[in-house]
């Protein structure tokens, strides 16, 4: 594999930023540095995207810094961070200094309304896509439900819930790998 | 000055809360802006995150968003740092490492404790989301459509979000 320079790393990555639209980001990424400039192997994509879930903070920001310093090492990984941010950040705030003002016209501000409907409907579909090829089991089921329940309707604090929800879900899942076919409560309490 | 230290530090530890993606910690993200600090209100969080959409870059950007609506140029520039920086520290760290990390037991256990965890965040997120933006039948016919259309996967989503924007605009003026 070639490593590429952090010049061209960084061109790379502030187009990938740009261009990433409205969910399925990481795709991008796979697009432009596996499939069409060959500085990574498949395999080394998902290990990088594996972890980036795994890790705290924002996915699409740790798939960014885990890729970049890959690549091209600590200044990989940061410069990479600020190619992805900063020209949407910029976007950002101009946008955000016109509603802030209110020099957006009753027409936008009613455009707006359509928008964030509209994208509720998006991260529906992002969550059970996820929801369909990451849970598997009755324990996972159960944790993500309550999960769900707690934060969503109860508005109970975050920090808390997870506290006591990974606690909890580590305990359920400490017995082997989930495996549909043994009934659920199997092997709990050895080990 | 209090309230921008105060906000640097809310969107710090709420990037650690980003498990399984940014769309987990709305939830708490609302709580702190909305509920508790006022930063910004309901429908301002919501257009926020909507703007984030439709901009490039990560949808965690809303921080910046409601760091400017807060304080400013600095507000932004702060919450931003905060959101993103630390975290990323943390994970040029532990990508060094994780190559020895990834195939023992533990660490195993903890991604597949934690996944259903971050999903169950995912949902609440959506849930806070549709709260204050599905409120008629309008908004929720809109909702609906788009999730429709996008599940189909024939169309870039920013351009299926667009023409769902427009649509509703045209039927509500």
């Amino acid at each position: 594999m070639r490593r590429p320079s952090l010049l061209r790393l960084i061109v790379a990555f502030t187009w990938t930023g740009l261009s990433s639209l409205g969910g399925g980001r990481s795709a991008y990424f796979h697009d432009v540095l596996v499939r069409r400039r060959r500085w990574l192997r498949h395999d080394e994509f998902v290990q990088d995207l594996t972890l980036s879930q795994v890790l705290p903070g924002p996915n699409f920001s740790n798939l960014t810094v885990v890729l970049g310093y890959r690549l091209a090492g600590v200044a990989g990984g940061l410069w990479g961070l600020l190619s992805i941010l900063l020209p949407g950040a910029v976007i950002l705030l101009v946008l955000g200094v016109l509603y802030v003002r209110g020099d957006f016209s009753p027409g936008v501000t009613l455009l707006l309304r359509s928008l964030s409907a509209a994208v509720v409907g998006l991260v529906l579909v992002t969550t059970l896509r996820i929801m369909r090829g990451s849970i598997r089991g009755g324990r996972a089921i159960v944790v993500a439900a309550l999960t769900f329940v707690a934060v969503g309707p109860l508005r109970l604090p975050t920090v808390a819930v997870v506290l006591v929800m990974a606690a909890a879900s580590l305990v359920l899942h400490r017995s082997g790998p989930a495996d549909p076919l043994l009934p659920p409560d199997h092997g709990t309490g050895r080990r | 000055m209090i309230d921008l230290l105060r906000l640097t530090w809310t969107f710090l530890w709420l990037s650690f809360l980003c498990v399984g993606g940014g769309l987990g910690v709305l939830p708490e993200m609302e709580r702190q802006a909305v509920s508790i600090h006022r930063w910004v209100t309901a429908r301002e969080f919501v257009d926020g995150y909507t703007l984030t959409q439709l901009t490039p870059g990560p949808n965690m950007l809303i921080a910046v968003f409601v760091g400017y609506r807060a304080h400013g140029l600095l507000g932004g520039l702060l919450a931003g740092l905060a959101m993103f920086l630390p975290t990323s520290i943390l994970a040029i760290v532990v990508s060094h490492h994780w190559q020895q990390w990834r195939t023992r037991r533990w660490a195993l256990l903890v991604e597949r404790s934690l996944l259903p965890v971050g999903v169950g965040l995912m949902a609440g997120g959506v849930y806070t989301l549709a709260r204050t933006a599905v409120h008629d039948g309008l908004t929720a016919a809109l909702a609906l459509g788009t999730a429709l259309v996008v599940a189909g996967d024939r169309v870039p989503p920013v351009l299926v979000i667009l023409a769902a924007g427009g649509l509703g605009w045209l039927l509500s003026a």
